[in-house]
């Protein structure tokens, strides 16, 4: 792993310090991955130990999420650091904000897999659909990581572009919903479970794609919250 | 209002700045309070012109939001501080995004008082 970016200081503690916070934002960001994984496979299964396991660990998250926080407050105190140094500890805190926060939703994936196979009777319409989804928002959550991992933005418009063909995929998957709604009220409670569930997915790509906006801010100071796609393009270009 | 319950720093600028950014975060609060009394006040009277209104402030939401955020980082990058303070400006941090967080589920509020407005038969779209 390339170590320049934080491995320069003339404190070899607090290049420690730096290198462990990273590294903890990984393992939190890889329980998060792991969780949508489980969350979706439960689901899609039906498979209601796991869905319950899913449930189970979201407090190992929460827990990551304190510990991190707590330490990146610290470290902040102890060694006042600037620039870079102070972009990448604070991005840290918002990292791990969307990291639960994605965290809790695929919890609620686990809670509407439970549901679900209650609701369903084993049909399996939108499985597969959703499976793509499922598919692109952990692609798009995946590079994320990579990127913070190495502390570099390449491509990061690449991963943001992705939430457009996330919206587009939840806003077919909807009016498939809504179709089977109005077909035959019988469908509806199955069909609202799956909209939760879409949603949830659905707002994992928004926090993945705010996690990009913290890296941009972390790597160059520059504040690219709320931008439309077309504008952070623009601003990205030639970096 | 007299600011945050912080006491006299020896630098008078200090004080002044978490005054400042104190005042900030009150504005950006009674923003979003607004704001979600609108949203929820269009909602329920299907006033379309009202949802339209929240949706407007959007950006200055957001402008308090980047604007309280970038005072709080150079304040933590100049000035240092360490104990009661740095866990305040990195709570007020926090706030803002909460706040933002918020605002954006106003405008969810105010953006569907439209679509039920426009579309009471067809709800696909």
């Amino acid at each position: 792993m390339d170590n320049s970016k934080i491995a320069h200081h003339i404190s070899e503690n607090f290049n420690k310090e730096l290198e462990d916070i990273r590294n903890k934002v990984l393992t939190m960001g890889g329980c998060v991955e792991e969780q949508i994984e489980q969350a979706v496979r439960a689901l899609t299964t039906g498979d209601m130990e796991l869905a319950e396991l899913v449930i189970k660990q979201d407090n190992q998250i929460d827990e990551l999420e304190m510990e991190i926080d707590a330490e990146c407050t610290q470290i902040i105190a102890l060694r006042q650091p600037a620039a870079f140094d102070l972009r990448l500890l604070l991005v840290v805190l918002r990292v791990i904000n969307e990291l639960e926060r994605i965290g809790d939703l695929a919890e609620r994936i686990a809670k509407m897999a439970i549901y679900l196979s209650n609701s369903s009777e084993g049909r399996t319409d939108q499985y597969h659909e959703l499976k793509h989804m499922a598919g692109l928002v952990k692609d798009m959550l995946h590079s994320a990581l990579d990127n913070f991992a190495r502390m570099t933005i390449e491509g990061i418009t690449d991963i943001t572009r992705c939430d457009e063909q996330v919206d587009r995929e939840y806003a077919s998957i909807i009016r498939q919903l809504i179709t089977q709604m109005m077909e035959d009220p019988r469908n509806i409670t199955r069909s609202m479970d799956m909209l939760w569930t879409v949603r949830a997915l659905e707002r994992i790509g928004d926090h993945s794609r705010y996690l990009c906006e913290h890296l941009v801010y972390m790597v160059n100071g520059e504040d690219v919250r709320h931008l439309t796609q077309a504008e952070l393009e623009e601003k990205m270009k030639g970096q | 209002m007299d600011g945050f319950n912080s006491a006299p720093h020896i630098l008078k600028k200090f004080d002044s700045e978490l005054s400042l950014i104190h005042d900030k975060i009150v504005a950006m609060g009674h923003l979003v309070e607004q704001q979600l009394s609108s949203a929820l006040q269009a909602f329920t009277t299907n006033d379309v012109k009202l949802a339209i209104e929240v949706l407007k402030q959007d950006d200055l939401v957001d402008e308090y939001e980047a604007i309280i955020d970038a005072e709080c980082i150079s304040v933590i990058a100049l000035y240092q501080p360490t104990g009661c303070d740095l866990d305040l400006l990195v709570s007020v941090i926090k706030v803002t995004n909460e706040l933002e967080s918020i605002a954006a589920k106003a405008e969810g509020i105010a953006d569907i008082t439209i679509r039920l407005n426009q579309k009471t038969v067809d709800l696909r779209g």
